[in-house]
């Protein structure tokens, strides 16, 4: 059974490219080290619930061998229709089935209410920073976390568009969030990456005024940049420099803390996504040296 | 409604129906296109994934605008994203611009993702299968289906002018593919009596009965020989006993 604690180390988002290889890989595990950096994974509770056959079957292989996180993309935080409790309801026995320890959305919203009916269109739209949406989102977190009896983490969402009502920025409206509702944090290091150039500030000063306490994980990716101040967040590409940056220096400033690599179309083979997430291994490793030193000169 | 509400009324309007819903005040045109798109793309994709007969039956652009509308006018009620086929098909049943044999062509290019994803269910099977005297059990994942064009050929060179009812069985076999068999009115319909939980004998008795056959014993034979290559094939995994509850 696994356990929040045992969501640690690196963990590699979970494609179904993927699981052949994985499966492969992990058979021969005495004589081939390729994949033994991965100590957890994540899955998307909208690819796999209530997915029989070769999915349920693939599932429960992930089940008993690695701790796995959930990473919702369909909840719809911020949407205008009601809190889709019937869809959380399955969410909750979901984990229970398969010992999920862990449930994690984005702040964004993903659902309408257009013409007065609910509707998803199945994508991560923004949310006006608010106060009234601060209170509405809290809000829903909390109802979301009462319904699954669980604490959730929200991530810090990428996005291209500032609304023209806004009343605050993005790292205001997060930590109002984060308090109002006490929920864990889900930290996208690209993210914050991605919105400092879509928006011209400073990453680092993003960085240093997010809730350490709060981190449950975080998450790594590539981006696509269709121009030189507008990066779409695809999860196609290499993580690039500057977030490579950016979670060391998280590192630095916090200890160090789960971290997980995305990565959802153009996937390589699996022999070079471990270069990436051997990385973040290294990171971590040098990281706790960091730590370590640091107190012994204490 | 509260304020930012509003706003979020007027973006996803705008997303769903940009021709008819104007970009929000004060929206920058070039990142509110990254939305714009990046909705229909995602929904684009994940039909034409599921839907390549569909597309290229129907031809490039009436595609695009048949997703254009899905989009503008069709309230999707599954978070799941397996389930985004199903709402396409869902929405087409009632677009009055979308041919009658397109919808059911639509519906039978859905079923093979239905079938491929179904649940598991434990069937609780004679240890030695008995046909006749028992319930013939079909494989959990499947369905029986009726459609009312020969939706198995219709292609871009090949649509259809007139009706031709088409029976077929989609199942999914131990090794997880999906197989479709073509089945004549009369197997159809003993596969629908089994299905309510009739044993091999007595569905088909009522099939001759319904028939008016002048040799039921033909039809049982037949039956029977029906239902044994099916479970050859691997869409009918044995029999059960029939249970005094079961017929309540």
């Amino acid at each position: 059974m696994s356990k929040l604690a045992d969501i640690n180390g690196v963990g590699l988002g979970l494609k179904r490219e993927l699981i052949p290889q994985i499966q492969r890989h992990f058979q021969h595990k005495e004589a081939d080290a390729l994949i033994s950096n991965i100590d957890f994974v994540e899955i998307a509770p909208e690819n796999w619930l209530g997915a029989g056959g070769q999915y349920a079957e693939q599932l429960a292989w992930f089940v008993e061998r690695y701790p796995i996180a959930c990473h919702g993309l369909c909840l719809s935080l911020g949407g205008p229709d009601p809190l889709n409790t019937n869809f959380l309801k399955q969410v909750k026995q979901f984990l229970s089935d398969h010992k999920i320890p862990l449930y994690t959305e984005h702040l964004s919203y993903c659902s309408d209410f257009y013409q007065n009916k609910p509707g998803y269109l199945y994508d991560l739209l923004p949310i006006p920073f608010t106060e009234e949406a601060v209170h509405y989102v809290a809000n829903r977190i909390k109802q979301t976390q009462d319904i699954l009896g669980q604490r959730i983490a929200v991530e810090n969402a990428s996005f291209y568009l500032k609304a023209p009502i806004a009343t605050m920025d993005e790292l205001t409206f997060l930590n109002a969030v984060l308090t109002e509702a006490d929920c864990w944090l889900h930290l996208d290091v690209n993210n914050i990456y991605v919105n400092s150039i879509n928006f011209g500030f400073d990453a680092s000063d993003f960085l240093k005024g997010v809730p350490a306490e709060r981190i449950v994980y975080s998450h790594v990716a590539g981006h696509y940049q269709q121009k030189p101040d507008l990066l779409i967040d695809t999860h196609g590409t290499d993580v690039i420099d500057p977030v490579w940056a950016l979670l060391k220096e998280a590192y630095a400033l916090f200890g160090k803390f789960p971290t997980l690599l995305e990565r959802d179309s153009n996937i390589p083979p699996i022999e070079t996504l471990m270069q990436e997430v051997d990385k973040i291994m290294a990171l971590q490793t040098a990281a706790a040296n960091v730590t370590r030193s640091t107190q012994s000169a204490v | 409604m509260l304020d930012f509400q509003q706003y979020q009324y007027a973006f996803t309007a705008h997303i769903r129906d940009p021709e008819n819903n104007p970009i929000p005040n004060n929206v920058d045109e070039e990142r509110m296109a990254v939305y714009r798109e990046g909705v229909y793309q995602n929904i684009f994709e994940s039909a034409s994934v599921c839907f390549p007969v569909c597309q290229a039956t129907v031809g490039g652009k009436d595609w695009h605008l048949t997703i254009r509308r899905f989009i503008a006018s069709h309230q999707a009620s599954s978070p799941i994203f397996r389930e985004i086929p199903k709402e396409l098909v869902t929405f087409l049943e009632t677009d009055i611009a979308t041919p009658a044999y397109i919808k059911q062509l639509a519906h039978y290019e859905w079923v093979e993702l239905a079938v491929n994803s179904m649940p598991d269910a434990k069937s609780d099977l004679s240890e030695t299968p008995d046909l006749l005297n028992e319930i013939p059990v079909l494989v959990p994942a499947h369905m029986l289906l009726q459609y009312d064009y020969p939706v198995q050929k219709i292609s871009a060179t090949f649509k259809p002018k007139q009706t031709e009812t088409t029976h077929l069985l989609v199942f999914r076999n131990v090794d997880y593919a999906v197989n479709f068999i073509e089945l004549n009115p009369m197997v159809y319909m003993l596969l629908a009596l089994v299905k309510q939980s009739m044993t091999g004998q007595e569905a088909l008795i009522a099939l001759a009965e319904q028939m008016q056959h002048p040799q039921p014993v033909a039809i049982i034979e037949f039956g029977v020989g029906v239902l044994g290559d099916l479970m050859r094939q691997g869409a009918v995994l044995g029999s059960r006993k029939l249970t005094n509850t079961q017929r309540i």
